[in-house]
């Protein structure tokens, strides 16, 4: 178990550079300070029904 | 006080209101401007530049965005600005003695678009009444009078100008309106002056000033004469500015009067688009914002009226006065974005306008049709929807080329909510360079080649005919001349040369009406106004090479026009009524929906309209910018296609970009019996090689700001708190993770409240699972951590049993089955399977030829790699050198046969379950399917048990909660017809809301039994006696005993009932018996 809190990448609306926010972070791009950040898609794998 | 209105292009418009050195005391920031305005950023950006900025490529804008809502005005039908109408109403009576049936009504526009209506009554006496509106009220006042206080005028003169228009010698000649019993008309309204004894103006002015002096307001201190002047300039034909103007109207339109009523001219119908024109946005805008500032100022009149009373008020002492203003809290702004935002105009004034609710509409984006159509629908006013009558929603000839006939609604709102045609548009302020027209330059050129032409201007007191020899001639509804009717034809043709090579005057309309036996009365009306529709049509007169032959036209001068048809022969014209003018082609009749109907002139009309309707709940390719959108619900289809076959239509308005079908395979036979009634076999191969697959994207918004008690000791962020474990479904920002799939009853988001360091989990409400498609993170909030965001959720909706598919011939079906591949019937020569498979029946009775021309241009489309042109009315516009006999199936049979395929489309075909040849061939081709939004998986229903209602204890109705379908009183009829009493029963009682009641045999009451206290078993208990027979539990509480008590079931509903008789004081008596009937 890490003590520190997991982090969370996001990409930037408007220069979509990538941040990595901690809870309780500010939601802001670190490079352009655009303040809306989309999630990235995820790294598990998402299981599809397969038939 | 300065009042200015700033638009600069950098910042929101905003009005000010500035005093002495520019103090700005009052300003309204109005942050609501329509997308792709003038003021719009983006206006006259490029595709590249839209795409850059998340929007819509090809977006047209023209509505508003309000709290994330597109929104937009809806085009209302007016009356015709400044034009005299005359008609009957039977309410006209009413309105006092000697009233008839009988007005001329004219809707009088100031040039800052508000307005007012003037009425002139016919009175059984021979007189007139003029009526007009004050605050909502109608008042009246003697048509004399209101002559007599406009100019200085005689008795003499009134009465020569009125009868002017009578002469003897042309008593029955084609044309004249006045008749010998006009003079005595004007004898009797000169009588009725002469009794009030008001002869001069003055006197007058005085007498209008007096009696109106108790409804207009600031003219407290002024003379009778000056609230005379102020009634006559506010609310007496407004849209004229000086008095002769208006003397001259009154009397023109007391001459068509009094024709109406000799029936020497005809009524004019309320109901026809001739006399009608549209309310538009800014139209509407610039009302409301008069309103609302003149209540403003209003407010701001008394603050300061109010304040003046106290000593130590100075005039100079601008910060002062600033102070006192800012006490008036009443915001224009906010008033004009609620109007958007509802649609509701909320005015205690009389703001002149049909309808105050429903303004504004929310622009659907179910699809690009959909989102299309809601910028060309035209509304008739929602007063007319609940009219009994049909008139007005009737198809009148005057609207051709205007309103489409094919694109209107079945249903209620049907011939109410019409769509524009593709071609019509509505006159504005810009001209086509688009700058802000000049109306008082347009207007002195329209005069000056008037007199040119032969029009004798209209000096004030100038005594004249009336037609036939003469025609009175109205710019704007203000009469500036005579012209004699033998050049008036000339001048009409030179006016629409100038028309047509003049850009400023490429609007205008010349409505000349002609001379006629009791048709509409004669005259030559010009319009220049903005919000008139009007549409391109060639003048055939132009010959010159290099000059575009283009005139636009309005459905006034449409009516007395002669406009060529290519499919209409002559129209009955022959020769003696050349035409002067020619459609630009037959679909010009048609709106952009109606126009996307491939060969739409070979179906049965209804099967068109229908079609309009289905187009617009197509599934289709929903947005090029879904990924930046948030809609609360948006549909796409993920695999559409381009139609084979398609009309010039689909070229020009680039449907290419939003396709909303695909090309199915179909074959129409009767196979299996799964596609009787309409239903449809699909292919189940097809469907999972991704026919029809679609997507619902829906957004969630959580704005945990928004929400729960404000306060700093009560706030919450996203988060997954200290919960360590990895199998948690969410991510450690208590957000889930895109690409992931939620259940029903799984969480959705967690939220940790930072005070009380509580974890709440909320679940995603829904029947269904779903993807989690994106999530985005909103920082613009006040508090800069993670508190709001949108997360949107994609639920697959691809083809299953019960879903609603259309071609677009108004052939709408439902897959009653998803066939496999290898049992489908397969054809002999490609061996290729259907998609699709629909019954022969459809067609018989439908007519819907243009499907089955479809499937064969389509078949030969795809064998050629071509588009097909089904453009409707194609052939009528062709040379006269082809063969007019020849049909679309001559075009097309041969390129099928040329192929090896059979001429009519037809191919042998095996069934795919027995291996055998189908004893007939059978018609297959690819025809553009389209998937309708009416989908089982949001409409199924099922409940056994569940969620009762509190008061009346039966099952709750409605799919939301989990409800059932009513069984209702027919159902009961059909129950008690078969003599299910059994069934009845189960539904209606056991089912529903059983109940056993203990009731009072001996009063008679439901409501009286109440629990007995069993102290008094315990007491014999500790006395050691025997335990006595069990009490009933029950007491009756009137009756004080439990010997009457007994149980009954019943409906819970009966016992509420006798609970809400007994609260009206009225006592609900049961006489039980054990089912013997006594005496």
């Amino acid at each position: 178990m890490d003590p520190q809190p997991e982090q969370v990448a996001y990409i930037c609306g408007d220069c979509g550079g990538e941040n990595t926010l901690k809870p309780g972070d500010v939601i802001q791009c670190r490079e352009c300070g655009y303040r809306i950040l989309y999630k990235k898609r995820t790294n598990r794998i998402v299981q599809y029904e397969a038939r | 006080m300065l009042i200015v209105v700033n638009l600069s292009p950098s910042m929101a418009p905003r009005i000010m209101f500035l005093i002495g050195v520019n103090v700005l005391i009052f300003q309204i920031i109005w942050m609501l401007t329509s997308w792709m305005s003038k003021l719009c950023h983006l206006r006259d950006a490029g595709h590249k530049k839209l795409v850059s900025h998340k929007e819509e490529a090809t977006d047209m804008g023209g509505y508003f965005i309000c709290n994330g809502m597109e929104r937009l005005s809806r085009l209302l039908i007016l009356q015709k600005r400044n034009y005299p109408m005359v008609f009957y109403r039977k309410s006209y009576c009413s309105r006092g003695d000697g009233f008839t049936d009988k007005a001329v009504t004219i809707r009088c526009v100031r040039d800052d678009q508000s307005s007012v209506n003037l009425r002139l009554y016919y009175l059984q006496n021979g007189s007139a009444r003029i009526g007009f509106w004050v605050r909502m009220k109608e008042y009246l006042l003697p048509v004399d009078t209101v002559l007599k206080a406009l100019i200085d005028t005689t008795d003499r003169e009134i009465y020569v100008s009125l009868t002017s228009f009578y002469n003897e010698t042309n008593k029955n000649a084609k044309g004249s309106v006045g008749t010998q019993l006009v003079g005595e008309r004007a004898k009797i309204i000169l009588d009725e002056q002469h009794n009030l004894s008001l002869s001069t103006r003055l006197q007058c002015l005085q007498h209008i000033g007096d009696k109106f002096r108790a409804i207009m307001h600031g003219f407290e201190n002024e003379s009778d004469i000056v609230v005379g002047e102020a009634v006559l300039r506010d609310y007496i034909l407004v849209h004229l500015k000086t008095n002769p103007d208006k003397f001259n109207l009154i009397i023109f339109m007391l001459q068509k009067l009094f024709s109406f009523v000799d029936q020497t001219s005809a009524q004019e119908n309320p109901d026809a688009l001739q006399y009608q024109e549209v309310l538009t946005v800014g139209n509407l805008l610039s009302v409301y914002i008069k309103d609302k500032t003149s209540s403003w100022l209003e407010r701001s009149r008394k603050l300061i009226q109010e304040e003046l009373k106290k000593k130590n008020f100075k005039f100079d002492d601008i910060m002062h006065i600033k102070k006192i203003m800012d006490k008036n809290t009443f915001s224009i702004g906010r008033s004009m974005e609620s109007m958007i935002q509802t649609g509701k105009l909320v005015s205690l004034s009389s703001v002149d306008l049909p309808q105050r609710e429903g303004l504004t509409i929310p622009a659907e984006r179910v699809n690009f049709h959909r989102f299309l159509s809601h910028f060309r629908a035209v509304h008739r006013g929602t007063a007319f929807a609940q009219m009994r009558t049909t008139t007005v929603r009737k198809l009148l000839p005057e609207s051709w080329g205007f309103l489409c006939p094919v694109h209107t609604p079945d249903g209620t709102p049907c011939g109410l909510l019409n769509h524009m045609t593709a071609a019509c548009r509505v006159s504005s302020f810009y001209d086509p360079e688009g700058n802000i027209k000049d109306f008082l330059k347009i207007k002195n050129i329209i005069l000056s080649t008037l007199v040119e032409m032969g029009m004798a201007p209209l000096l004030p007191k100038i005594e004249r005919a009336g037609p036939p020899e003469i025609f009175n001639v109205l710019l704007d509804g203000c009469i500036v001349g005579i012209i004699a009717s033998n050049v008036v034809d000339k001048t009409v043709a030179n006016l629409r040369q100038m028309k047509i090579h003049s850009a400023i005057l490429d609007d205008l309309e010349i409505g000349y009406i002609p001379l006629s036996l009791a048709g509409s009365y004669p005259g030559l009306y010009l319009f220049t106004s903005p919000s008139r529709l009007v549409r391109p049509v060639r003048n055939n007169s132009i010959t010159s090479g290099g000059v575009s032959d283009i005139e636009l036209i309005g459905p006034f001068e449409q009516a007395y026009m002669e406009i060529k048809c290519p499919d209409g022969g002559d129209g009955g014209r022959q020769d003696f009524f050349p035409s002067t003018h020619e459609e630009l082609h037959p679909t010009s009749m048609l709106s952009v929906i109606a126009n996307l109907t491939p060969w739409s002139d070979h179906n049965q009309s209804p099967r068109n309209m229908y079609q309009c309707q289905m187009a617009k709940q197509t599934l289709a390719f929903g947005s090029q910018a879904l990924k930046f959108r948030c809609d609360n619900k948006l549909y796409h289809l993920q695999t559409p296609q381009s139609p084979i076959v398609r009309t010039a239509t689909y070229n020009k308005y680039c449907m290419d970009e939003f396709p909303s079908g695909t090309n199915a395979i179909v074959a129409v036979l009767s196979y299996t019996g799964y596609d009787m009634e309409d239903a449809m076999i699909l292919n189940k191969s097809s469907v999972e090689r991704g026919f029809c697959h679609a997507h619902i994207y829906q957004t969630e918004t959580v704005d945990l700001a928004s929400r729960g008690v404000k306060g700093d000791n009560n706030v919450e962020m996203f988060s997954r708190g200290n919960d360590k474990s990895r199998k948690s479904p969410l991510d450690s920002d208590g957000l889930p993770y895109i690409g992931q799939l939620i259940n029903p009853q799984e969480a959705l988001y967690s939220t940790y409240n930072l005070s009380t360091s509580r974890i709440r989990i909320k679940d995603l409400k829904s029947s269904e699972p779903a993807f989690v498609d994106s999530v985005s993170a909103d920082g613009s909030s006040n508090t800069n951590f993670l508190n709001k965001v949108n997360v949107r959720l994609r639920r697959v909706r691809n083809p299953i049993i019960g879903d609603k598919f259309s071609s677009r011939h108004g052939q709408k079906g439902v897959c009653s089955k998803l066939w496999p591949d290898i049992d489908m019937p397969f054809s002999s020569v490609t061996g290729m399977r259907p998609d699709l498979i629909i019954n022969p029946h459809a067609f018989p009775s439908r007519m819907t030829i243009g499907m089955l021309l479809e499937s064969i241009a389509a078949k030969g489309g795809s064998l050629q790699g071509t588009f097909v042109d089904a453009t409707p009315f194609a052939r009528c516009t062709k040379d006269a050198t082809s063969n007019s006999e020849s049909s679309e199936i001559d075009d097309l049979g041969p390129l099928l046969a040329s192929n090896g395929f059979n001429y009519h489309g037809t191919e042998v075909m095996y069934s795919g379950v027995f291996g055998t040849e189908l004893v007939f061939e059978i018609f297959i081709g690819p025809v553009y399917y389209q998937r309708l939004r009416h989908m089982v998986s949001d409409k199924f229903q099922v409940r056994s048990t569940g969620i009762m209602d509190k008061i009346t204890r039966q099952p709750i109705g409605g799919r939301k909660h989990g409800g059932g379908v009513r069984f209702g009183e027919m159902e009961r009829d059909a129950l008690l017809a078969h003599g299910a009493a059994y069934m009845l029963h189960d539904r209606l009682h056991t089912c529903s809301d059983y109940h056993i009641a203990d009731v009072c045999s001996l009063c008679g009451s439901l409501l009286t039994a109440s629990t007995i206290q069993r102290q008094k078993r315990a007491v014999r208990e500790i006395s050691g006696l025997p335990p006595a027979r069990p009490s009933k539990a029950y007491t009756c509480h009137s009756c004080e005993t439990t010997k009457g008590m007994e149980t009954v079931a019943m409906p819970f509903v009966f016992r509420y009932l006798a609970a809400e008789l007994a609260a009206m004081n009225v006592k609900l008596t049961l006489n039980l018996n054990k089912g013997t009937t006594k005496g």
